[in-house]
């Protein structure tokens, strides 16, 4: 029964916890160039060229990339600049990916 | 359509690209009807006019015209998350993607030569706004899954084959500027 409190414990934490991260993803498309993609992510994360350019790639192989993690706030405003570019972009909690 | 040489880096943290008449003409045929699909969009006067200066509209579903759907997104899988935040947002994306189209627009209406000048700022409008037109394109175009050919093989008296060579040049246009403003980061 101690394992089980813990979960739900666990559960309801994470249920009432701020601080549970969300993460922004960006999912492929057909039509964004790749180097447009990776111009986005340093213009708009600072990520170094390497960085966005392995981001990118994640995108274009694997259908999608987390591209940021933090408040759902601040995903919020991730995501809104990502449509501001034309980059298909949707935020979630972390923990549901 | 590739008379000429696109985008080049002109000193630093200024970009300049030169359209023949033509070129020039499309460009702002296309811009305008960017301005003019988001501004269907605008909401229709039946709403809180408070709510309007705050940006709120009245739109929380995703538009029904397929292009305007792939400019103004979901920004959640789950509907209901989906429709609040669209109601917060949607109005203030819409503005930001005028203002890029606009930019555009307004400097191929100040320039009848086709000279273009932009520093960081308008470049990013430039490629923001290009985008946004290849995106448009690629809906009408039926563009996944980086399949293209049905385009290829399009007969020549097909409208669509006149759209798909604009969208391929956009493209180009875009990866030049691209190739500019990269090009400044590295050194």
């Amino acid at each position: 029964m101690a394992k089980l409190a813990d979960a739900l414990e666990e559960q309801i934490q994470a249920i009432f916890s701020s601080d549970t991260p969300w993460v922004t993803i960006v999912w492929d498309d057909p039509v964004n160039l790749q180097s447009y993609v990776t111009y986005v992510f340093m213009e708009l994360f600072g990520y170094s060229k390497a960085k966005a350019t392995e981001l990118m790639l994640q995108v274009h192989n694997d259908g999608k990339a987390i591209v940021s993690t933090g408040s759902r706030e601040e995903m919020e405003h991730d995501v809104a600049r990502l449509h501001e570019y034309g980059l298909w972009a949707t935020l979630q909690r972390g923990d549901q990916i | 359509m590739s008379a000429t040489e696109g985008f080049n880096r002109h000193g630093a943290h200024s970009y300049v690209a030169q359209f023949d008449e033509t070129e020039r003409e499309v460009l702002l045929n296309l811009v305008e009807q960017i301005i003019e699909l988001l501004a269907e969009r605008v909401d229709h006067g039946h709403e809180d006019p408070l709510a309007a200066m705050v940006g709120i509209t009245s739109h929380d579903s995703p538009p029904e015209d397929e292009v305007l759907h792939r400019l103004l997104p979901n920004a959640y899988a789950d509907d209901i998350d989906a429709a609040e935040f669209r109601r917060y947002t949607e109005s203030t994306l819409r503005g930001k993607k005028q203002a890029h189209a606009m930019s555009i627009r307004m400097g191929l209406k100040s320039s009848p030569e086709g000279d273009i000048e932009v520093d960081h700022t308008g470049a990013n409008d430039w490629l923001g706004g290009l985008n946004d037109i290849r995106l448009a394109l690629g809906v009408r175009l039926k563009i996944e899954n980086n399949n293209y050919e049905h385009l290829e093989l399009l007969s020549p008296d097909d409208p669509l084959r006149g759209v798909y060579a604009v969208y391929t040049w956009l493209g180009w246009l875009q990866e030049t500027l691209l190739t500019a403003l990269m090009d400044e980061i590295s050194e």
